[in-house]
């Protein structure tokens, strides 16, 4: 029994690791532009159909996960600068819907281009296999890329914390107007951003296929769970996201060898529970 | 234009609707009516954007369907279901409502979620991802002509309650509320709790809906409960323009008349409706509504010209 749960507590911390990388995302986004970004989750999907199909061509898992998200970030650029950037002016619901219905069409497109038919992708071959840790053999993929998930954490939080670039998404988070008065090119920080936050969603979505193999309904089924994030973590806290990513994780995996059915409504339990006893999210100042 | 008069349109469209549309067709745009309307009490008039409506609409479909596929008459199933949902949107309600903006967005979505996946796993109960099927509809309307009117009249009813509800004082308090909360709350109102009342009336008046939609089809798809649905609802309300009462039933006939055409030539009609979606939000904002009001417009002008 230990050891499955030992098990288990592995599989949610690299589960919660891509959520955190996703639910990083959505919270730049939301923080910085004040958007719901609901095309999230199918931007998710994209990163991981474009990694399959690179990783496909070229024969290496390696250089489908470095181009597959850099393709997402373009179709980023393009739903910020051709629409997003259209609707600051309207109402908080325009933007919403605008996102909506690009989530839709994102969303057929991908049924359109590869099919309604899920795919698997192999991990690479010198990730293939298992590690054995002493007390359990555990998959080589899931340490490896909780290992890399890991330093892309520090590497953002120092970019967050560290850099002028960083200064000013913080910034933009605090008080857009200020950023804009001093003089700061918002138009060029909102893109960044929104690049930023893509690529985060296209690189979970590269990452996860290895684990969760490709769907169709992918992005659909991750956008609730980003959300959930974002109210436990609270509006607009970056840390906040990575530690609320990895506890659903962690409570969505160990549900699983009590009561495999409740996996899926536990966070939403946990997000109830937080709202009771803390409702500015368990990392969130405001 | 006098609100008789609109009555009277609604009156002439029920009438010669199904010689124009198949009768479901119809008789979906008049329960969609409902819920767009109900929808926009709390988008147009309160101003509060909850992208949860689809749990109530579900839910309310799956109480009043469970229970009249155990036997129970018309006359007990379709009050509990609404009843139900009622206290379940008080009790939603209380978590959500103390958020505004962004915050209630997300806790609507994710609350929708929740019980979209208690629905799932609950395959004894709902019938899971394959539905609620064999849901009876009661002897008297099991034709479809008297199904047509006993939705009619329940279509007129809600419209007509929702009518009176918005002219009401309430209506106005909720209006001033989305003007400005801080001023509606120096003036003594208490904003949270009448933006709940917004939440509570909106949500029932959608799980009404799903009680008689549970007897369209004789099943409750799963994805009636779904998150994509709850945006559908908003898509409708903002097609058909927030800024009147009725605008909305009009976003809802445009809707499932889109969703008829398309769904009729191409599996992937969503992807249409998406760029409907964008299309309408990106150069028409007010929605039919608006439309038609600037069609009127130059149509005045060009005849009013010297």
């Amino acid at each position: 029994m230990s050891i499955l749960i030992a098990g288990q507590v592995l599989n949610g911390l690299a589960t919660g690791m891509l959520y955190a990388m996703v639910g990083v995302g959505l919270t730049l986004v939301l923080g910085v532009l004040n958007i719901p970004n609901f095309a999230h989750g199918t931007l998710y999907a994209f990163g991981a159909y474009f990694t399959f199909t690179v990783a496909n061509w070229t024969d290496s898992f390696y250089l489908g996960v470095l181009i597959g998200p850099l393709l997402v970030v373009l179709i980023g650029f393009v739903i910020e600068s051709q629409g997003v950037r259209r609707l600051y002016g309207a109402h908080h619901d325009y933007q919403l819907l605008f996102l909506f219905a690009i989530a839709l069409i994102l969303q057929e497109t991908v049924i359109l281009i590869w099919g309604p038919v899920g795919f698997s992708l192999l991990p690479p071959k010198n990730l293939a296999g298992g590690v054995d840790l002493g007390f359990i053999v555990y998959p080589k993929y899931r340490l490896a890329l909780m290992l890399f998930t890991a330093t892309l954490v520090v590497a953002l939080y120092l970019l967050m914390t560290r850099t002028i670039v960083g200064a000013i998404l913080r910034a933009g988070i605090e008080n857009r107007e200020m950023v804009k008065v001093l003089g700061i090119n918002i138009n060029k920080v909102f893109l960044f951003t929104f690049g930023l936050g893509a690529y985060l969603a296209g690189l979970a979505g590269a990452l996860s296929t290895p684990i969760w193999g490709l769907t169709p309904s992918m992005g659909l089924d991750i956008l609730p769970i980003c959300f959930v994030i974002v109210v436990i973590a609270g509006l607009g806290s970056i840390l906040g996201a990575i530690g609320a990513g990895i506890i659903i994780g962690l409570a969505q995996s160990l549900t699983t060898v009590w009561w495999p059915e409740a996996s899926n409504v536990v966070i939403y339990f946990m997000m109830g529970l937080v709202i009771i006893f803390r409702p500015q999210g368990l990392f969130g100042s405001r | 234009m006098r609100d008789r008069n609109i009555y009277l349109i609604i009156l002439a469209f029920i009438v010669i609707g199904p010689f124009l549309q198949p009768r479901v067709t119809v008789t979906e745009m008049l329960i969609f009516g409902i819920v767009a309307v109900a929808s926009n009490i709390m988008i147009g008039y309160t101003g509060m954007l909850s992208f949860g409506q689809a749990m109530f609409f579900g839910i309310g479909a799956y109480v009043a369907g469970l229970l009249l596929k155990a036997g129970m008459p018309l006359i007990i199933a379709m009050p509990a279901g609404i009843l139900f949902v009622l206290v379940l949107s008080i009790a939603v309600g209380a978590f959500c409502v103390p958020r505004t903006g962004l915050y209630f967005i997300c806790i609507t979505f994710a609350f929708n979620q929740m019980f979209y996946f208690i629905a799932y796993s609950w395959t004894d109960l709902t019938g899971g991802e394959d539905g609620l099927a064999g849901i009876p509809r009661p002897s008297l309307l099991d034709d479809p002509v008297s199904f047509y009117v006993f939705v009619s009249v329940v279509f007129l009813a809600c419209i007509v309650a929702m009518k009176r509800i918005v002219d009401s004082p309430l209506g106005l308090i909720f209006q001033t509320i989305r003007e400005n909360p801080e001023r509606a709350a120096a003036v003594g109102y208490n904003v949270k709790l009448y933006k709940w009342i917004s939440f509570t009336i909106a949500s029932t008046f959608t799980g009404l809906a799903g009680t008689v939609y549970a007897m369209l089809y004789y099943i409750v798809p799963i994805d009636q409960i779904h998150w994509l649905k709850s945006g559908d609802f908003i898509f409708m309300t903002l097609l058909g323009g927030t800024g009147s009462f009725f605008g909305p039933i009009i976003g809802a006939i445009g809707y499932i008349w889109m969703y008829d055409t398309f769904a009729l030539f191409w599996g992937r009609w969503p992807l249409l409706m998406g760029v409907v979606f964008v299309v309408v939000v990106l150069y028409l904002r007010g929605g039919i509504v608006e439309l038609i009001g600037k069609v009127n417009d130059r149509y005045q002008r060009a005849r009013g010209a010297p």
